[in-house]
């Protein structure tokens, strides 16, 4: 739907309509023939009070209505303006992957014949065959986000607790781990956490994502809590680490795509990790929030809406 | 043929960077490698020469690989193919059931991964004979799967199992008697390969044996290749 300014504008001169035909039908009265037609009414001050009433009523109703009106429309035309630009961006994403195939397929056979010639492959090579699969890895992950928002999930019963118990257990696998303090802290009183339903296999990546996200950016001493609590028509799910924190400036910008800050330029990773998990939670009706300061720790909030609320 | 055992592949893809380097590769490899740079191209060249096995690209101009494979499985010639294309949605799944391909491969790809596909259609392939991926059903002892229907039976009596068990259950009767990684599955299934994601390809694994009855220690269906992945024992065969 589209409304332009102009067409608005016109719109008021509708009210030149009764005006001009009333006008007009005055002019032809006039110009009968005899004397002018006379009408006297006679009101008494309260029916006249009372006309007046119904008249400014309805006008205050029709400027309530047009009013409304108007707003609907500009909400209608946000949502639209919206739309178009997640569509523009998710094209601009398969656009990308699909640009970066063929060069990244061609290099690696390219590659894959250097590496086979016997005793060639030094140094230098195998860094190109690192930054080879890096850059697949990057196609790989944009060619997610698109799919992300676009194919359908599977939508079934997932057990939260036993999902973040086997994330913990993966997380626990790296050997940083060793040095920090990871926990796991779920309410057992007076009741556990309510079902939730959805995609389990997205779930845990994306909360994987986060908690492996809390072990990479701290340090050795450092504390990464996971807790869980019932909240709302829900769960959410913090992931709260004692690391070096995300400067104000670059808080709002941490879930777009290829978005880099200064903390994370030493740490390997493609940049779509926090984005990933951004496009699931909204997919599963949810929404992710980053509390942080500098020096001191982040906190990362994921809030799920529980069962009977269907993936969209 | 050239008086040679090796297997005649027919490359097609309209992308020059990506044949001039594959070529070379599959040909080290042991194979006999011809190029054409799209389906119209690919179509002659099968008319003069015949293949063992056709790697092809997708997006092509003149005639895309989609259309050149309906058209090559409508005249009845079965010669293996390896599509480039990604296989993990659910419509997609249905059209390459359609189509008839016999394995898939997402760009860009790692060309050992390549090599091993290559290598395992080959040897399942029955020459002149549509591949079980081209089946709509698919039976391995009383066991059943209806692929369109998404439905699995065993003994006659259906199995309540997640659309992803299907989907996976799916890949392993199409790819009987064969070694697949869980990062192989993980990307033909789920349609990612995150390092993450392994213990969800377990998971599913654990999900079919418990329907199955099949016991991980002394496999009847599905066999764990300690360190490597996994590998659907029993003899499959497409059904009516």
């Amino acid at each position: 739907m589209k409304i332009s300014g102009r067409q608005v504008k016109t719109q008021w001169l509708l009210a030149l309509v009764p005006f001009g035909a009333c006008a007009l039908l005055g002019l032809v009265v006039r110009a009968l023939p005899g004397p002018s037609p006379t009408v006297y009414v006679e009101f008494s001050v309260s029916e006249w009070l009372l006309v007046v009433g119904v008249l400014l009523g309805a006008l205050v109703l029709g400027v309530v209505w047009l009013q409304r009106q108007e707003r609907q429309r500009f909400r209608e035309r946000v949502a639209e303006l919206q739309k178009q630009s997640a569509d523009d961006r998710r094209r601009l994403l398969q656009r990308v992957d699909h640009e970066l195939k063929n060069p990244l397929t061609a290099i690696r056979a390219g590659i894959a014949n250097l590496t086979d010639a016997p005793a060639e492959s030094g140094e230098a090579l195998q860094s190109v065959v690192a930054q080879t699969v890096r850059l697949s890895r990057l196609a790989a992950d944009l060619r997610k986000l698109g799919e992300l928002e676009t194919r359908p999930l599977e939508n079934a019963p997932v057990d939260l607790l036993e999902l973040l118990r086997e994330v913990i257990a993966l997380v626990r696998e790296r050997p940083e781990v060793a040095d920090r303090t990871l926990s796991l802290g779920l309410p057992q009183a007076p009741w556990p956490l309510p079902q939730l339903s959805g995609d389990h296999d997205l779930l845990f990546l994306a909360i994987h994502n986060l908690v492996e996200n809390a072990i990479k950016f701290t340090q050795k001493g450092d504390t990464v809590e996971v807790r869980a609590y019932e909240e709302d028509a829900g769960v959410a799910i913090e992931v709260a680490d004692t690391g070096p924190g995300i400067p104000e400036d670059e808080v709002p910008h941490v879930w777009e795509e290829l978005s880099r800050g200064q903390a994370a330029r030493t740490v390997p990773g493609t940049g779509l990790g926090l984005a990933l998990v951004r496009a699931i939670i909204t997919r599963h009706g949810g929404a992710a929030t980053i509390r942080s300061r500098v020096a001191v720790g982040t906190v990362v909030t994921v809030s799920l809406p529980g069962e009977g609320v269907s993936v969209q | 043929m050239s008086g040679t055992n090796k297997p005649h592949i027919l490359l097609v893809d309209d992308e020059s960077a990506i044949t001039a380097n594959l070529a070379p590769f599959l040909q080290r490899a042991g194979f006999e490698v011809r190029i054409a740079t799209d389906g119209e191209a690919a179509l002659e060249q099968l008319a003069a020469e015949r293949a063992d096995l056709i790697v092809l690209d997708v997006l092509m101009p003149r005639l895309d690989g989609r259309e050149m494979l309906r058209r090559l499985r409508a005249e009845n010639n079965w010669t293996p193919v390896v599509l480039l294309t990604q296989v993990g949605e659910a419509t997609e799944r249905a059209m390459a059931l359609e189509e008839g391909a016999d394995d898939y491969l997402n760009k860009p790809f790692d060309p050992h991964e390549l090599i091993a596909r290559i290598r395992s259609v080959l040897r399942r392939a029955r020459p002149g004979q549509p591949p079980l991926s081209a089946s709509r059903r698919l039976a391995s002892g009383t066991l059943q799967l209806d692929r369109l229907a998404r439905r699995v039976w065993l003994h006659g009596s259906e199995l309540t199992l997640t659309p992803k068990a299907v989907a996976l259950l799916e890949y392993l009767l199409t790819h009987p008697d064969e070694l697949v990684s869980r990062e192989r599955l993980l990307d033909a299934v789920w349609g990612w390969d995150y390092p993450a994601g392994t213990r969800a390809v377990d998971t599913r694994v654990a999900e079919i044996r418990r329907a199955l009855h099949d016991d991980a220690a002394h496999p009847t269906y599905i066999e764990t290749i300690p360190g490597q992945g996994y590998r659907f024992a029993a003899v499959v065969n497409a059904a009516q």
